[in-house]
C-alpha cells in the first residue's frame, strides 16, 4: 500500500474506493460499471491518453454516485411505503 | 504545504459533523430493532442476501466495540473497512495538503478483479442454505 507523489506521472484518482463502498455498503450493480471505469484509468494513462484517463476517472465516480443516488431514491420510497403502512413496523 | 483556507475549514467541519452523526445513529440504534434504517434494495425485492447485507448491523456492532459480532454479520465489509478508511484518509490528505498521493493497490488489475471476483463468489456463497456457507449469511 505504498504511495508516491510523482506529479508528472500521477494518474487521476480512479475513485475505486467509491466502487468498493458502493458494493459492500449498499451493493448496487452500478458499482460494477464504476469498477470497469476505474481499471481503465491506469490503462489509458499508460497509453498517454491523459484526457481519456481523466474521463474514465470522472465516470467511475459518477456511476458510484448514481448508485448512491438510487439507494437514496429507494430509501425515500421505502419511507413512503412505511408511512402508508405497507412496509416496516417498529420505529 | 498545508494552506489553511476557510473552504477547507468548512469542509472539515462538515465531514466531522456527518461522520459524528453517522456514528451517533449507529451507536445508539440497532438496525435489527428499528426500521428507519435503509433496507437492502436487493434483499427487499429478491429475498436474497447481497454482498452488502448485514453491513449496517455490523457497523452498529463496531460502534459498540463488538468486532466479533460485526465480523459474523458481514466479514467482507469488516475486512474492507481498513482499506476504505485508508483510501478516504489519503483523499482527505491530498485535499488538505494539495498532494496527489494514490493507493497503488487500486491501480493493480489483479487486486481489482481479485477483489470483485471474491465479491461475486461471496454473493453466491452466502445464499447457499447449507453449512459451512450459512456462516457467511448475515445472521446473529
Amino acid at each position: 500500500m505504498e504511495t508516491s507523489n510523482n506529479q508528472a506521472g500521477t494518474p487521476p484518482d480512479n475513485n475505486l474506493v467509491w466502487a468498493i463502498v458502493c458494493t459492500v455498503l449498499c451493493c448496487l450493480p452500478l458499482g460494477i460499471v464504476a469498477i470497469i471505469k476505474s481499471t481503465k484509468v491506469k490503462e489509458l494513462w499508460a497509453q498517454g491518453d491523459h484526457v481519456g484517463a481523466q474521463k474514465a476517472a470522472d465516470d467511475a465516480k459518477k456511476f458510484s454516485l448514481w448508485g448512491a443516488g438510487l439507494g437514496l431514491v429507494f430509501f425515500v420510497l421505502y419511507i413512503i411505503l412505511m408511512a402508508v403502512g405497507f412496509a416496516g413496523g417498529n420505529f | 504545504m498545508l494552506e489553511v483556507t476557510s473552504k477547507k475549514i468548512i469542509t472539515l467541519t462538515l465531514i466531522a459533523a456527518v461522520l459524528g452523526g453517522i456514528f451517533f445513529v449507529f451507536h445508539s440504534y440497532n438496525p435489527s430493532h428499528h426500521s428507519f434504517f435503509l433496507p437492502c434494495p436487493f434483499k427487499y425485492t429478491t429475498g436474497y442476501h447481497c454482498p452488502g447485507c448485514g453491513s449496517q448491523r455490523a457497523i452498529h456492532q463496531l460502534a459498540q466495540g463488538d468486532v466479533t459480532t460485526a465480523f459474523g454479520l458481514n466479514p467482507l465489509m469488516v475486512l474492507s473497512l481498513p482499506l476504505i478508511i485508508y483510501a478516504f484518509g489519503l483523499k482527505l490528505y491530498n485535499y488538505l495538503f494539495s498532494t496527489q498521493l494514490r493507493v497503488h493497490l487500486f491501480y493493480n488489475p489483479f487486486f481489482i478483479y481479485g477483489y470483485f471476483g471474491i465479491v461475486a463468489i461471496y454473493w453466491i456463497a452466502r445464499n447457499i442454505p447449507m453449512y459451512p456457507f450459512t456462516v457467511l449469511a448475515p445472521t446473529g
